[in-house]
């Protein structure tokens, strides 16, 4: 015997080419296959979209344009946290110091920081210029400060004791 | 195609009677069969046999299912094997050709029987199988008032064939269905049809039995063997018992087409029994 014998599939109605049962199965079989991953995308998707917005209500607001308000508040800001951060306690420590080593007295009159150049500006009276250069190369070998410059001077007439007044600027070190 | 959860009903149509089997349920038993005589009418005269079928569908036994039926070779199945025509023919073009073969070998009188064609690979023949015009149509018309869904209509000898083909030989071997009064015969080589025959038979069933064997004889091939395999009822069988070179194909052998509900076979069964 040499093989078997072919079926012959010949009908009046149903098609040649019909789709066998296996065939309707595995159709079956793949449509439902899409439905569950259909269900499971649109499950994630939803996961998705919960979990972005939990984080969208933790997150940061986003910035935007700052308004002249908001400018105004953080310059402000700004210039309070420089007031703060000017080093007072060694500043002054360090012209008082300087205006005890000097051989001739000193009399600092006004000091006036300026936190934004970090420059400050001094006022003193002395008896005469070499006193006042000598106090001058005293800031200059502090380690607070740095440049001191000798700005103006200028002779009291209306003193009794025709004092020389004498104003320096100096930087000072963070 | 059918619902598989749907019942079956597989009728078989001959001029002298009706069998009908029902199968359902998931194992697809057998719930209920019958065989019903069709009074004697005109020789292939369709009239009284979808009369009769009418009657029998009333009962509500065989309502409400899909319908394989199977018809009776003779007297309203004829058959040709179509070779293959090495010019590219279109499918109208192959069924003027077997149009052509039938009317060749049976006459004008199958000129206008509705004709279908068996799958078959390029290179290889087909079948072509005719039935009367009407026939279907007059069966659809049977079954609608029972809500019966028309599945398949087959002829009686593709149907018996693919139930035994497992117990051919592919090659040189005979395949006979007999039925009431009529003979249809297949010869097999390379695993498909390449002869067909039908003949009538005369009611003098020993005369026809040495006629077979002697045309078993005469058709041999002179290298083959031309083994003869006999599908037939169940009594003839019994009569002529295991002599005279016939191979009877018994029953509890055949096999279900993988697709084909076996109610057809289990049909056939009950017809040959």
């Amino acid at each position: 015997m040499t093989g078997r014998a072919r079926p012959v599939r010949l009908d009046f109605v149903a098609p040649v080419h019909g789709a066998p049962l296996a065939g309707a199965v595995l159709l079956a079989l793949g449509l439902a296959a899409t439905v569950v991953l259909g269900l499971a995308f649109e499950g994630a998707l939803t996961e998705r979209g919960r979990l972005d917005a939990a984080l969208g209500a933790k997150a940061p607001p986003r910035q935007s344009a700052p308004t002249p308000e908001a400018l105004k508040r953080a310059a402000e800001s700004a210039a309070v946290e420089r007031e703060l951060a000017v080093p007072w306690t060694r500043l002054l420590a360090e012209l008082e110091g300087a205006a005890r080593d000097s051989a001739t007295s000193v009399a600092l009159l006004q000091v006036e920081p300026d936190a934004a150049k970090q420059l400050v500006r001094i006022t003193a009276e002395v008896r005469a210029l070499p006193d006042a250069l000598a106090y001058l190369k005293r800031l200059q070998k502090s380690a607070v400060l740095a440049h001191p410059m000798l700005e103006s001077h200028e002779r009291r007439k209306d003193d009794p004791e025709h004092p020389l007044r004498i104003k320096l600027s100096a930087e000072w070190h963070t | 195609m059918s619902r598989p959860w749907r019942d079956e009903v597989a009728i078989y149509l001959a001029p002298r009677r009706l069998a009908l089997v029902r199968r359902g349920g998931l194992r697809r038993r057998v719930l209920a069969a019958a065989e019903v005589p069709v009074p004697a009418g005109p020789a292939a005269d369709l009239g009284p046999l979808f009369t009769r079928l009418g009657e029998v569908l009333a009962d509500s036994t065989w309502h409400r299912a899909s319908v394989r039926a199977v018809v009776a070779d003779h007297p309203w199945a004829r058959y040709v094997v179509v070779p293959w025509l090495d010019s590219r023919l279109g499918a109208s073009a192959r069924l003027a050709h077997a149009r052509y073969l039938l009317g060749d070998t049976y006459g004008d009188a199958v000129a206008d029987w509705a004709v279908t064609l068996s799958e078959a690979p390029p290179g290889r023949s087909c079948v072509a199988c005719a039935m009367p015009p009407g026939l279907r149509s007059s069966l659809e018309d049977a079954l609608a008032p029972a809500e019966l869904a028309l599945l398949s209509l087959r002829p009686r000898l593709v149907v018996a064939f693919n139930a035994w083909r497992r117990h051919l030989p592919a090659n040189d071997a005979w395949f006979v269905s007999l039925d009431d009064g009529s003979l249809s015969a297949v010869h097999l080589r390379q695993g498909a049809w390449d002869r067909v025959h039908m003949a009538r038979l005369s009611p003098d069933w020993a005369l026809e039995l040495e006629r077979l064997q002697a045309f078993a004889r005469l058709t041999r091939d002179a290298k083959g063997s031309g083994r003869m395999f006999v599908d037939g009822p169940a009594w003839m069988r019994r009569k002529v018992g295991g002599s005279n070179g016939l191979e009877w194909l018994t029953e509890g052998e055949g096999d279900e087409e993988p697709g084909t509900p076996g109610g057809e076979l289990a049909l056939l069964r009950r017809v040959n029994a």
